[in-house]
């Protein structure tokens, strides 16, 4: 497919009201292959926004990109109003932005309990100076983040675990401890990869359950990559679809599962019938 | 002393060297500077999971600073031993701004490089270093480094013989302001572990991307431990100058930091207490095999000792990888 007659995306623009997130014609070269070429796309504040298309459409790619782990060739990011193109990682996670990976990254030789703890912001202690000079003012913010981690490992049934080394766990435990580590980092844009993969059904709705309790509570967005087109279609109040490193279509689940082009791109030209 | 049967000992041994005091001080100091590199490398490697092969580097840094401040500047003994620390530390950012970018392995070239340039520097820098001669006192005792050092030393064994010590080694005195060292060096590492700021650094040593996408910077915290282990380096070098009482750039060859990993091998990843043993059993090896008389030429038993410090850390690895004080756990679930 050349540039030109790629079809436009539909109107995504104007769709979204107050958006938190907003990425524009984003593209990552990998050699002569353009993994991302000039994805375009908008994020309301406080909505569950699914990411879906083919393998090898660019959606990891593109989460890597907005996140700062990946270089853009080209192209704007803008979070909550300001520009975060070429910021560290680090920098974008402290802003409110924070994201889980495909492959979970659990710490493996530490345990649950240091995986949680660890990703509270705001710790002087991680500081080596305040380590001599405000030794108090660590310990106390560790009582207050051990305490959130506690509650966080309970919603997630890993409150047993807390003690356990992280290469302990199952790959679905993993994959709940590394959600639960992204939300003790409180943040207000979630980009989450894949985070149903593995899960066992119980768990995963409640993981859904959750993540729709600190939307309306906490006001948190949510942007997830998923193949499971159930809970696409359920729990998402929007879908964007990427193929082949551009966005070809964004609108509500039900729009998008109309959408030709997104049936020729993704869902096989056999039209996914809602789950009961 | 040996009261067993002497025909079970196979080899022709003398063991009452061993036991000489001479033995035990300088194998007890060679002990304690081999610690103080291993300590570094234990932040780097072990709590970090950066692969410092610079440290023998670091430590002439730590040596020829201050010899070269002592002695060329004027300047105080004691003001020449914190300006050393800082050389090495700005060194240690010199070498890791660049290369801390790198992949693990290329860092551990990058790293050993920088020794290398460091110890080539010394031998050729004649002016600065005296090249292939080294520090040492020349004839007239007009560049010695260590003079100030000497007069300590004799202080305290002025102390020892008033507490009823006929005849200390002239070198006790070293050994125990090295002990000292090591365990307060020992006892900060320490410390700093189960704080938010180790916790960082293990997360990276675990997972560096997984602790940038947490808002940590991993690259600053890689570059702090980078910095303090070239510190301790430089600490070691102090001791070594101050041992040998020359520095010179065949003390500073790469062996040196090969020396100081088997140390942490020996005494197992990511625990400081284990650094101390590795570093005593490492040398009571290495110095105590001295004592075998295998062939009439000395030369062939030398080389025997380091098969046998080679063999004992095979039979480590096959039979207790994580070395004496190591943790299983971190270590099969580390990657």
């Amino acid at each position: 497919m050349t540039e030109a007659a790629a079809p436009a995306p539909a109107a995504p623009s104007d769709a979204v009201r107050e958006p938190i997130f907003h990425a524009e014609g984003v593209v990552k070269r990998f050699g002569g292959i353009r993994a991302v070429n000039g994805a375009t796309m908008q994020v309301g504040k406080g909505s569950i926004t699914a990411l879906i298309g083919p393998n090898g459409a660019g959606k990891t790619t593109f989460f890597n990109l907005i996140t700062g782990f990946y270089r853009a060739d080209a192209g704007t990011v803008t979070f909550d109003g300001r520009s975060i193109a070429g910021k560290q990682p680090y920098t974008i996670a402290r802003l409110g932005m924070v994201r889980t990976f495909q492959i979970t990254k659990a710490l493996s030789a530490m345990p649950v309990i240091d995986n949680m703890t660890l990703a509270a912001p705001d710790q002087p202690g991680e500081k080596l100076r305040n380590l001599i000079i405000r030794p108090a003012a660590s310990r106390s913010r560790e009582r207050e983040v051990h305490e959130q981690a506690m509650e966080l490992l309970d919603v997630f049934n890993l409150t047993k675990l807390a003690d356990a080394y992280a290469g302990t766990l199952s790959g679905g435990q993993r994959k709940l401890l590394e959600l639960a580590r992204a939300l003790m980092t409180k943040p207000r844009f979630l980009l989450l990869d894949e985070p149903m993969a593995g899960i066992n059904p119980t768990l995963g709705r409640r993981l859904l359950d959750h993540m729709q309790r600190l939307r309306t509570e906490d006001g948190v967005t949510f942007l997830f990559v998923e193949h499971d087109m159930d809970v696409v279609m359920n729990h998402s109040d929007r879908v964007i679809v990427m193929a082949e490193g551009r966005v070809i279509a964004d609108g509500e689940p039900d729009e998008v599962r109309a959408d030709q082009a997104v049936i020729d791109a993704y869902l096989g030209g056999e039209q996914p019938e809602p789950s009961s | 002393m040996f009261s067993g049967d002497p025909t079970l000992l196979p080899l022709a041994v003398d063991w009452s060297s061993l036991t000489d005091s001479l033995f035990l001080v300088n194998v007890g100091i060679l002990a304690g500077i081999y610690a103080l590199l291993a300590l570094g490398l234990q932040l780097n490697a072990g709590f970090t999971g950066i692969s410092n092969f610079g440290q023998a580097g670091f430590m002439a840094i730590g040596g020829y600073t201050m010899a070269i401040l002592t002695v060329d500047t004027g300047l105080s003994f004691y003001v020449s031993l914190p300006l050393s620390m800082l050389a090495a530390i700005a060194f240690g950012l010199l070498v890791g701004l660049p290369s801390l970018r790198l992949r693990e392995d290329y860092f551990a070239i990058a790293t050993l490089a920088s020794a290398e340039v460091v110890r080539i520097v010394a031998q050729n820098a004649q002016g600065l270093t005296n090249g292939n001669q080294g520090f040492f006192c020349n004839d007239d005792f007009s560049r010695c480094f260590d003079d100030k050092w000497n007069s300590i030393s004799a202080t305290i064994i002025g102390w020892l013989q008033d507490l009823g010590w006929s005849d200390p080694e002239a070198l006790f005195p070293l050994l125990l302001v090295v002990m000292l060292a090591v365990l307060l060096v020992t006892i900060a590492l320490r410390l700093t572990q189960n704080t938010p700021w180790g916790r960082v650094l293990r997360a990276v040593r675990e997972d560096q991307d997984a602790a940038r996408a947490l808002g940590k910077n991993a690259f600053a915290y890689k570059l702090q431990s980078l910095a303090i282990s070239a510190a301790i380096a430089a600490i070691a070098g102090w001791f070594l100058a101050l041992d040998l009482a020359t520095v010179h750039p065949t003390d500073f060859e790469p062996l040196v930091t090969f020396f100081a990993y088997s140390v942490l091998v020996l005494g197992g990843l990511a625990n400081y207490w284990g650094v101390i043993a590795g570093s005593a059993v490492l040398w009571a090896l290495l110095e105590g095999t001295r004592v075998l008389k295998l062939f009439p030429d000395d030369a062939d038993t030398a080389a025997l000792r380091f098969a046998i410090v080679g063999l004992t850390l095979i039979l480590l690895m096959a039979f207790r990888p994580q070395g004496m004080f190591g943790k299983k756990e971190e270590m099969v679930l580390g990657d």
